[in-house]
C-alpha cells in the first residue's frame, strides 16, 4: 500500500501537479497576508499629520473613545464644521464638499479592528491614561491611518501585566476581554 | 420641536430624570423615523458602540405592556420592559421578547401587492399611490354601509381612526376581533359583571392582595387579559407579603401552565365549573350563616359532585379554605365561560367574590380605571356579532372589506363560513405585515409597518390600577416599503374629499395622534403634565405613554347577585363521541407567534413540545385506546377532522383531550406554514347566552390512524447525546 | 517565571468563599412561562435549530425550564425549575478542556468559554452534571434579515463550538464600565442578565454575593436555598429557593 503511494508520487505529472498546488497555496497565503497588511484605500486621503500638526486633538474627531467602546469615525458634518470656513481647496477637499452636497456619509474604512470574540472598550484605556499613539502608532507621521503590526493577545497582555501589576488579576482575566 | 429647541434643552424642559433611557425622536415630519446606519449627521447621542433606547408598546397581544427597545446604529437589538409603564413595570413575556423576530422576519410583505387571482399567491407589485387609489376608490364607489373594517383586538389609534371615519360617513362601525378574545369569552365576562355588579367591565382582580385565589379556568399567567400584570400579582400573592403565602387553586379539565404553578389543581369536567362554583358558594354561605341562603336553595351537592367529578369532601375542604380567609378571590376564566352555560357559570363564580366580601377590598374585585381618551373602547365582538358580519358578507351586503391586525381565516372557526362568505365580497384588502391566510385570499395587500416601526397608542383595558394609554413610536426606520395603515387611510380620505375629508383633516398618522392626545394634555393626575401639545407628545414618547399617578380603580359598592336564585344550567355539548375536546391557547405561540422561529423552538411549558401540535391524552385513556406517545390520531367532529400525534399527558381528565391553538397555518411564512393543526377547525358554532362561542363544549371521536410522527420535545432528551434512541 | 507560563485555569474555591456574581431562583414563584428562555436567546444570539435537531436534543437554549411531574392523576402536581450554567466555583467542565477554552475567571468568579480557543472536543459538556452546555452541531441558518437583531456585544458562534450561559457577561461589563467611569461600585440590579430582567414573576434575582446587603445575598440567607446536586461539591453560584411543596391547606 505504502509503496504504491510512493510510486504514484514519483510520476512526473503527479509531481508537477503537486508542485503547482503547493505554489498556489503558498502564493495564495502570501497574497492573503499581503492583503491584511496593505493600507486600505480610504475614500479621502485624510492627512492625520497635518491635522495633528495644527493642534487638533484626537478626541475632537473620535469622541467615542472617552465615551464608550468605539472611538467612532467622523461624519462629514464634523469635517465640514471647520472646512466650510477654510478657503483653501484641494482635490481631496472637493471630495468632502461632494459628500456634503450629496448628503451621504463618508465611507471610511476602519483600520484598527478587533475580532468579534474580543470585547474592547476605549473608555477604560483612556481613563487609565493610555495615549492613543500607544496602540495606534504615531499618527503625526502618517497621512491615512496605518494598521499597527502585532496587535495580538500577547501584546495586550504584555501591557496589562506591566502597566498595572496591582490590578493583574482583573487585567489578565479571560472574562475581561473575551465574550 | 427640532427646529427651535435643541434636544438637550428639550430634555431639561421635559424633566429628563424620569425616563432617561427613553430617548426622543424628533417630531417634524422629516425626522419622524430614526435612521438606520449610516448616520450622515450623527446625532450627538449615537456614539458608536453606545445604544439608544426607545420607549414603545408591545403589539404582540392586546394587553399594552410598555417596552424599551435597545437599538444600535439604527438596528433594533433587544426588547426590554419599560419599568415605568404600570402594566408590566419592566417585565415582558416570551412573546414580547420575540417581537424582533417579527420585525426582522424573512417572510414579511415588503411592499404593496396586488393579487389578480385570490389564493393564487401570484402577486404583482404596485406603488403606494395606486394603493391609496384602491382604498379611495372603494370609498367613492361603495355606499358607507357596504364598507366594513375588521380590525384586531387592541383598542388602539387605528381603531379610533376607522371609527371616526365610519362616524363621518355614517358607515358601519369597525369590528374588532381576535382569537384570544374568543378564548377569553370577554362578552360573557362583561355581561356577567353587569348582572352581578351593575357595571359592564372586564373587572380588575387584585391577585396581589389575595390570600386565597380560586381560578376557574383562567389561564391568567399565559394569555388571559394581561398575563404579565397577572403574573406580577400572583408573585406578590405568593411571596410578596411578609408572614403569609398566598394559595392558588385552579379548576379546569386540563392542567394548564397556570394550574401547574398553582398549589392545587382540581380536574373538573368541561362545562361543570359553574356548578362547582355554585356548590362551593353554597357551602361557604352555609358556613358563614349557618343555613343555606335562598339564592343557593337549589344546589344539589351530590349531583354536582357526580357531574363534575369533584368529590363532595374536596368541595367541602375547598369551601372551608375559601371561607376561613379574610382575602379570598374567585376569577372566571375563558373555558368555563366558553360553554352553553357560560353566563350562568360566570355569575356563579363572580358571586363567590360577593360571599368573600372582597368587593373594592384589597385582594378583591374592582372596576378598571376609566380608559383614557373616552370609552370608545368596547370589547371585541362576540362570535354571534361576528357571525352577523359574516352573514352580511355572504348576502353580498359588504362590497369592500378591510382587514387589519387580525387573521380571520386562521382565528375564526371554519364552521362560521368566513372563507365562503369572503367570495361574495368584491374587494378585499389586507393590511397585514405578514403573508397570512387572510392576505392570501385578498385582492390587495397593503402592508402596515410592524409594531416596532410604527406610531400609535393603545388603551389599557385591564391590568393596571391606574388609567394607562400606552404609547408607541418607531424604534427603527421601516425596514421595507411598508406604510402605516393610518397614513394610507388618511391619504385616501383626502383624495375622496367631501364630508370624510372635512371630518378628518389630518396630514398623516402623527398629526392624527397629536390631535387625539390633545384631550390628555390638560387631563389631571398624569405622571407628567405639559402646557401644550408639543411638550406633551415629546413626553408621551419619552415615557412610552401616559398614565395616572394615583390608583383610580373603581370600587363596587353593591351587588345584585342574590336578588334571585342562582342556578347553572346543564352544559350542552355538540358532536358525537366519547371524549371532550378542550382547545386551549398555546402559552408561547398564542394566535400570531407561529412565524417567529424562536417562539417555535421554545418548549411548551408543561409538555416541552416544540415546533408542532400535539394532542394531550390521559395515559389511562391512551392505554384503553392502545395509543402511545407520538401515535397520530384522527379527531372528528361534525364540522371538521384533524390528525395530530398524541402526547400522553398525566394531568388531564381521562374523559378529555386537549389541543393547543397556535399552529396549523397554511400560509404565514416559512416557520409557520404546514406545521401542526388548528383545533379551531373542529369547533361547531354554538353560542352561549352572551353570544360567545361555546368553544369548550365539543365532544369528539378519536381514532388511531396507525401513523406515527415523533414530536420534538425537550424532556427526556436533554444533552447532546440524548437519553432516548433516535 | 517564563513568559509563557500557563495561568491557573481551574477554579480553586474553598466552600467558605462567597464568590462574586450570584443568582437566586425562587421556584415558588417560577411560573414556567419561558420569558427567560426567550430573553436569553434574544440577548445572546443563540441559534434556533429547527424541529428535527431540536428533537435530537440539539436545541441551543442556554437556559431551559425543567418540568417535573409528581404523583399520579388526579393527585398530580408540577414544578418548574429553570436550569442554566451554575457557574460552579469548583467546575467539573474546566479541568477536562485540553485547550483551556473552558476556564475560570478569577476576577469575576465565572466560568468562561473562550470561543476562539474551543476545538469542539465536547469533553466539558460530557462532564457537566447540569447539562448546561450546548454544542453547535452545524452552522444554523439565520436567514436575512433576521441577522439584523444580532447583539454586537456577543460573539456569533459557529459550527463546532461549545457554548453556555455567561451570566450575560456583556451586561456585567457594561455596568462595570459605567461604574468605573463614574468612580463608583456597580449598583445592585444594574447588571441584571436578560433572564432576570424579563422574568414577570421576579423569580430570578441577580447580584453580588460578596455584598451582604444585595438582594441576592439576602435571598441566599433566607433559609429556603438549595444548590443543585450539591453533593457533587461543584459549589454552584446559583441558589434555588424551595417552597410551596408540602404546603397544604385543609381549611
Amino acid at each position: 500500500m505504502g509503496a504504491k503511494i510512493v510510486n504514484f508520487l514519483k510520476q512526473p505529472m503527479v509531481r508537477a501537479v503537486l508542485a503547482i498546488a503547493v505554489l498556489a497555496l503558498v502564493g495564495g497565503a502570501a497574497w492573503g497576508a499581503y492583503q491584511t497588511q496593505r493600507l486600505p484605500q480610504q475614500p479621502i486621503e485624510f492627512r492625520h499629520n497635518l491635522h495633528i500638526g495644527l493642534g487638533v486633538q484626537c478626541l475632537y474627531c473620535h469622541p467615542g473613545a472617552w465615551q464608550g467602546q468605539s472611538a467612532g469615525l467622523p461624519t462629514q458634518s464634523k469635517c465640514w464644521g471647520c472646512h466650510q470656513q477654510i478657503d483653501r481647496q484641494t482635490p481631496e477637499l472637493d471630495k468632502l464638499a461632494q459628500y456634503v452636497e450629496d448628503g451621504v456619509s463618508i465611507p471610511w474604512v476602519p483600520v484598527a479592528l478587533m475580532p468579534d470574540f474580543v470585547y474592547f472598550s476605549h473608555r477604560p484605556h483612556i481613563a487609565a491614561g493610555v495615549n492613543c499613539e500607544t496602540c495606534h502608532g504615531d499618527l503625526s507621521k502618517m497621512t491615512v491611518a496605518e494598521p499597527q503590526k502585532g496587535m495580538d493577545m500577547g501584546w495586550c497582555l504584555k501591557c496589562h501585566k506591566e502597566l498595572a501589576p496591582e490590578k493583574e488579576t482583573k487585567l489578565i482575566d479571560c472574562a475581561t476581554c473575551h465574550q | 420641536m427640532s427646529k427651535k429647541i435643541s434636544r438637550r434643552d428639550f430634555l431639561k424642559l421635559a424633566g429628563a430624570g424620569a425616563a432617561a433611557t427613553a430617548v426622543l425622536t424628533g417630531c417634524g415630519p422629516a425626522s419622524r423615523y430614526v435612521n438606520r446606519e449610516p448616520y450622515t449627521k450623527m446625532p450627538e447621542y449615537t456614539y458608536n458602540g453606545k445604544s439608544t433606547y426607545y420607549a414603545t408598546t408591545c403589539r404582540e397581544c392586546a394587553a399594552g405592556c410598555g417596552l424599551v427597545v435597545r437599538t444600535m446604529q439604527g438596528r433594533a437589538i433587544k426588547v426590554e420592559g419599560n419599568k415605568l409603564n404600570p402594566v408590566n413595570l419592566g417585565k415582558t413575556c416570551a412573546r414580547g421578547q420575540a417581537a424582533l423576530q417579527g420585525l426582522y422576519n424573512p417572510d414579511r410583505v415588503q411592499g404593496p401587492l396586488k393579487q389578480p387571482g385570490r389564493g393564487s399567491r401570484d402577486f404583482t407589485e404596485m406603488d403606494w399611490d395606486a394603493a391609496v387609489g384602491v382604498v379611495a376608490g372603494a370609498f367613492k364607489s361603495y355606499q358607507p354601509d357596504e364598507i366594513a373594517f375588521l380590525v384586531g383586538m387592541a383598542p388602539d389609534h387605528l381603531f379610533d381612526l376607522v371609527s371616526d371615519m365610519a362616524k363621518a360617513i355614517s358607515g358601519l362601525a369597525p369590528v374588532r376581533y381576535g382569537a384570544l378574545g374568543m378564548f377569553e369569552a370577554r362578552a360573557t365576562l362583561m355581561q356577567a359583571a353587569e348582572a352581578v355588579f351593575g357595571r359592564r367591565d372586564l373587572l380588575h382582580f387584585d391577585l396581589a392582595g389575595a390570600e386565597v385565589t380560586f381560578s376557574f379556568g383562567a389561564n391568567f399567567m399565559e394569555t388571559w387579559l394581561s398575563p404579565v400584570a397577572n403574573t406580577r400579582g400572583f408573585a406578590k400573592m405568593r411571596q410578596g407579603m411578609a408572614g403569609r403565602r398566598g394559595y392558588l387553586v385552579q379548576f379546569e379539565p386540563r392542567m394548564s401552565q397556570t394550574a401547574a404553578t398553582a398549589d392545587e389543581w382540581i380536574p373538573v369536567a368541561p362545562g361543570t365549573e359553574g356548578l362547582v362554583a355554585l356548590a362551593i358558594g353554597s357551602l361557604v354561605s352555609e358556613a358563614a350563616e349557618g343555613t343555606v341562603p335562598p339564592a343557593y336553595a337549589d344546589v344539589d351537592l351530590a349531583a354536582i359532585a357526580e357531574k363534575s367529578g369533584v368529590p363532595e369532601e374536596t368541595m367541602r375542604r375547598l369551601a372551608r379554605i375559601f371561607a376561613n380567609t379574610s382575602h379570598a378571590l374567585a376569577i372566571p376564566g375563558g373555558s368555563p365561560l366558553g360553554q352553553t352555560n357560560g353566563l350562568d357559570a360566570a355569575r356563579a363564580i363572580l358571586a363567590l367574590n360577593v360571599l368573600a366580601d372582597n368587593l373594592g377590598q384589597p385582594g378583591g374585585v374592582f372596576i378598571n380605571p376609566p380608559t383614557p381618551l373616552g370609552s370608545n373602547a368596547q370589547r371585541p365582538v362576540s362570535m354571534r356579532e361576528m357571525s352577523t358580519l359574516v352573514q352580511k358578507m355572504k348576502n353580498g351586503k359588504i362590497k369592500a372589506l378591510f382587514v387589519h391586525g387580525v387573521n380571520p381565516l386562521f382565528e375564526l372557526p371554519k364552521a362560521l363560513g368566513f372563507e365562503a362568505a369572503l367570495v361574495n365580497v368584491p374587494l378585499v384588502v389586507s393590511f397585514a405585515s405578514f403573508p397570512d391566510e387572510t392576505a392570501m385570499q385578498a385582492d390587495f395587500i397593503f402592508p402596515d409597518h410592524t409594531g416596532l416601526e410604527s406610531w400609535g397608542y393603545q388603551r389599557v383595558l385591564t391590568g393596571a390600577d391606574v388609567a394607562v394609554l400606552s404609547g408607541a413610536q418607531p424604534t427603527v426606520a421601516p425596514f421595507y416599503n411598508t406604510r402605516a395603515t393610518a397614513d394610507v387611510l388618511l391619504a385616501a380620505v383626502r383624495s375622496v374629499g367631501g364630508k370624510l375629508a372635512a371630518a378628518l383633516p389630518f396630514e398623516d398618522e402623527v398629526a392624527y395622534l397629536r390631535h387625539k392626545l390633545l384631550d390628555l394634555v390638560k387631563a389631571d393626575g398624569g405622571v407628567y403634565s405639559a402646557p401644550e401639545i408639543n411638550t406633551f407628545s415629546a413626553q408621551f414618547q419619552q415615557y412610552g405613554g401616559w398614565w395616572q399617578k394615583e390608583n383610580s380603580l373603581g370600587t363596587i359598592d353593591s351587588s345584585r347577585v342574590f336578588a334571585r336564585s342562582l342556578s347553572v344550567a346543564e352544559p350542552e355539548y355538540s358532536g358525537e363521541g366519547e371524549l371532550h375536546l378542550f382547545p386551549f391557547v398555546s402559552p408561547i405561540l398564542a394566535e400570531s407567534g407561529a412565524n417567529k422561529p424562536w417562539l417555535q423552538e421554545i418548549p411548551d411549558p408543561t409538555t416541552t413540545v416544540m415546533w408542532n401540535t400535539w394532542v394531550e391524552m390521559n395515559p389511562r385513556t391512551a392505554e384503553e385506546l392502545g395509543i402511545t406517545d407520538d401515535d397520530v390520531v384522527r379527531i372528528t367532529t361534525p364540522v371538521g377532522v384533524v390528525e395530530a400525534p398524541v402526547y400522553r399527558y398525566p394531568a388531564i381528565r381521562p374523559d378529555t383531550i386537549a389541543i393547543p391553538f397556535g399552529q396549523g397555518h397554511t400560509a404565514y411564512g416559512r416557520y409557520a406554514q404546514g406545521r401542526g393543526v388548528n383545533p379551531i377547525d373542529l369547533l361547531s358554532i354554538m353560542f352561549n347566552e352572551a353570544g360567545d362561542l361555546a368553544f369548550a363544549g365539543m365532544i369528539v371521536k378519536v381514532e388511531k390512524t396507525g401513523k406515527r410522527r415523533e414530536l420534538s420535545r425537550m424532556e427526556g432528551r436533554l444533552g447532546v447525546y440524548g437519553l432516548e434512541e433516535h | 517565571m517564563t513568559e509563557h507560563q500557563i495561568p491557573e485555569v481551574k477554579a480553586d474555591f474553598s466552600p467558605e468563599e462567597v464568590g462574586k456574581w450570584g443568582m437566586v431562583i425562587d421556584q415558588d414563584l417560577c411560573t414556567g412561562c419561558q420569558a427567560c428562555v426567550a430573553a436569553c436567546a434574544m440577548e445572546n444570539n443563540v441559534s434556533f435549530v429547527g424541529e428535527e435537531d431540536a428533537g435530537y436534543g440539539r436545541g441551543m437554549h442556554w437556559v431551559r425550564i425543567e418540568r417535573f411531574w409528581e404523583g399520579e392523576y388526579p393527585k398530580i402536581s408540577t414544578s418548574f425549575q429553570p436550569v442554566m450554567c451554575q457557574q460552579c466555583g469548583h467546575a467539573p467542565c474546566e479541568p477536562v478542556c485540553p485547550v483551556f477554552a473552558t476556564m475560570h475567571s478569577e476576577a469575576e468568579h465565572l466560568n468562561m468559554q473562550v470561543y476562539n480557543r474551543c476545538i469542539g472536543t465536547r469533553y466539558c459538556a460530557n462532564n457537566c452534571p447540569y447539562q448546561a452546555r450546548t454544542f453547535n452541531w452545524y452552522d444554523y441558518e439565520r436567514p436575512d434579515p433576521l441577522n439584523n437583531q444580532l447583539n454586537p456585544e456577543v460573539t456569533v458562534r459557529r459550527r463546532g463550538i461549545m457554548e453556555k450561559c455567561t451570566f450575560c457577561i456583556q451586561r456585567i461589563r457594561r455596568a462595570e464600565d459605567a461604574a468605573a467611569a463614574e468612580g463608583r461600585e456597580v449598583m445592585d440590579g444594574e447588571a441584571d442578565p436578560a433572564c432576570a430582567q424579563a422574568c414577570p414573576a421576579d423569580a430570578i434575582i441577580f447580584g453580588r454575593l460578596d455584598d451582604p446587603e444585595s438582594r441576592v445575598s439576602k435571598q441566599v440567607r433566607s433559609g429556603r436555598g438549595v444548590k443543585l446536586l450539591e453533593e457533587l461539591g461543584t459549589l454552584p453560584q446559583v441558589t434555588y429557593l424551595k417552597g410551596g411543596a408540602g404546603y397544604d391547606r385543609n381549611g
